[in-house]
């Protein structure tokens, strides 16, 4: 696999914010600057834009990543807009090595602003939706993993004192991360989380990622280039995989399984990984339920032992699995098009992550969850397996 | 649980749909439930594609009427809804698993909160449409075995 032969060199991230003070294409353009001070590069030597398709103040727009580009005056070789929802963060990544090892481009920027809270302009109703969910007042996210984690219960059992530890795991850490979202930044204890009100029962408020505003982006560069810019800290994608509509060939699906028994399979292998050899997971959390189905899928643990794989693991950024140590986001606010994990994988894979450092940066598994589909589990399911190279 | 569950009949509802899937829209005005065949594997899917999901081919798709009896695979209680669902909170919506092997999500009514179960047998409740068309709702099943 030669997307190895790629790395990111540098990462840049706004504070989380509820609700933007300003607009998208002025946090585009301090991700820009942050990015291109970071790494010396001068900005005509960026020739590649990759940003992502899950963003509500673009989603109105058939042209987002080629106005980005005029916007931010940018000439690029390789302009691309990834549709896998919320893997769409490490989707581009990968479309990003992927050009760069096709010579489409050489340094490319994967850009992940979106200020959804303050001007959503996306749609997404054009799908099963409008015909089979919305007349029954299905609502969105929250109503889907309503039904999947009441069909989970049933058949393995939700003990919520371990869903509440993670919910309180995430909020420690979000509270020692200062561009989370501040007014998440407060302790919770496993109680709040059971006694947080019903939103879609069995989904509690607690259990459910907050839109907030944000901006991040990464560039990424052939090792090649890097070496000769004299970029010491490279993070390689050694392992990536993704899936779209798992078992969508079937009518009838068991919403317990997910896409990431396929991804998380082929990534680990191309990484040459076993699951128990990942020191810090970073998956996507939109739901606490898809963190325990993420546990299962990627053989942490056997089907139907999430919980107690839950109740047996310290995940703090000092425990035996550091689980999402920027607070996830559920407690950094769902912000940067989900892009939250992977920038706080590439910081602690860096060394950079202050108070909350990991202390094996070995490796990271970053995930993706996508969309969500009709009485099943997720659209689409990725994972990307990181190791900080020379 | 203490909470008594609504349904959400009166909602206005102004519902577009799609070309391939009006058969089903058609078959509502009758209160009959048809659900697409695939006649080369011999499954049903719902909802309606413009393809068979077994073959990728548009041919192999008929429509066959179900009778709508079916046992619930999950449920969710919404405590905040869209809208237009306002004051209805809370409302119950369920995927229920047909006898001809497909998930339909639908709308409960006339059940209790307390008797709204995983594994119960439900059949079709029609709420007419201001167009002609009906809406299947789900309701329990009493006469099932």
């Amino acid at each position: 696999m030669s997307l190895r032969d790629n790395a990111i060199v540098a990462y840049a991230e706004t504070k989380v914010m509820k609700k933007s003070d300003r607009d998208v294409w002025v946090l585009a353009g301090e991700i820009l600057e942050s990015l291109l001070d970071k790494t010396g590069f001068d900005k005509a030597e960026i020739d590649g834009l990759v940003m992502s398709g899950l963003t509500g103040t673009g989603g109105a727009s058939m042209f987002w990543a080629q106005s980005t580009c005029d916007m931010l005056g940018l000439e690029v070789g390789f302009c691309e807009q990834v549709h896998t929802g919320g893997c769409s963060a490490v989707g581009a990544v990968a479309r990003a090595a992927a050009a760069i090892d096709a010579g489409m481009c050489e340094v490319a920027l994967c850009l992940y602003a979106d200020t959804h809270v303050r001007e959503h302009n996306g749609r997404n109703d054009r799908n099963y939706r409008r015909d089979w969910t919305d007349p029954y007042g299905l609502l969105g996210p929250p109503g889907a993993f309503g039904l999947l984690q009441r069909a989970y219960d049933a058949k393995y059992g939700v003990d919520l004192q371990a869903l509440g530890k993670l919910a309180v795991t995430q909020r420690n850490h979000a509270i020692m991360n200062e561009n989370a979202c501040e007014e998440l930044r407060v302790p919770i204890t496993i109680e709040d989380y059971i006694n947080s009100r019903m939103i879609a029962d069995p989904i509690r408020l607690l259990d459910c990622v907050m839109l907030a505003d944000g901006a991040a982006g990464l560039i990424v560069t052939s090792r090649k280039r890097a070496k000769q810019k004299g970029l010491k800290k490279q993070i390689i994608p050694i392992g990536y995989a993704e899936r779209t509509n798992f078992l969508g060939g079937d009518n009838l699906v068991d919403v317990t399984r997910s896409g990431h028994e396929i991804a998380g399979t082929r990534a680990l292998n191309t990484a040459g990984l076993d699951i128990k050899d990942v020191r810090s997971f970073h998956p996507y959390d939109d739901f606490l339920i898809a963190l325990v189905i993420q546990f299962e899928a990627f053989g942490f643990c056997k089907p139907g032992q999430g919980m107690a794989f839950v109740r047996d693991t310290d995940m703090s950024y000092k425990g035996t699995l550091p689980m999402n140590t920027g607070g996830g986001q559920i407690s950094a606010g769902q912000a940067a098009c989900s892009s939250h994990n992977l920038i706080e994988a590439v910081r602690q894979l860096m060394g950079e992550a202050g108070e909350r450092q990991v202390k094996d940066t070995t490796n990271a598994l970053v995930t993706g969850i996508g969309w969500i589909n009709y009485g099943r589990n997720w659209g689409s399911s990725a994972a990307m397996a990181l190791v900080p190279g020379e | 649980m203490a909470v008594t569950i609504h349904d959400t009949l009166d909602v206005k509802r102004d519902i577009k749909h799609y070309d391939f899937g009006m058969p089903f829209w058609e078959a509502t005005r009758s209160k009959k439930l048809v659900i697409q065949y695939c006649k080369a594997t011999k499954k049903y899917q719902h909802f309606p594609r413009p393809v068979s999901i077994f073959t990728g081919r548009r041919r192999d798709i008929e429509w066959r009427e179900v009778s709508g009896k079916g046992t619930v695979y999950s449920f969710t209680i919404a405590h905040r809804g869209p809208p237009a669902f306002h004051g209805k909170e809370p409302y119950a919506v369920a995927s229920v698993t047909l006898d001809v092997g497909v998930n339909l999500i639908a709308g409960v009514v006339n059940c209790a909160t307390e008797d709204l179960k995983i594994g119960m047998k439900m059949k079709p409740y029609w709420h007419p449409l201001e167009n002609g068309e009906h809406l299947l709702f789900w309701q329990p099943d009493k006469d099932a075995a």
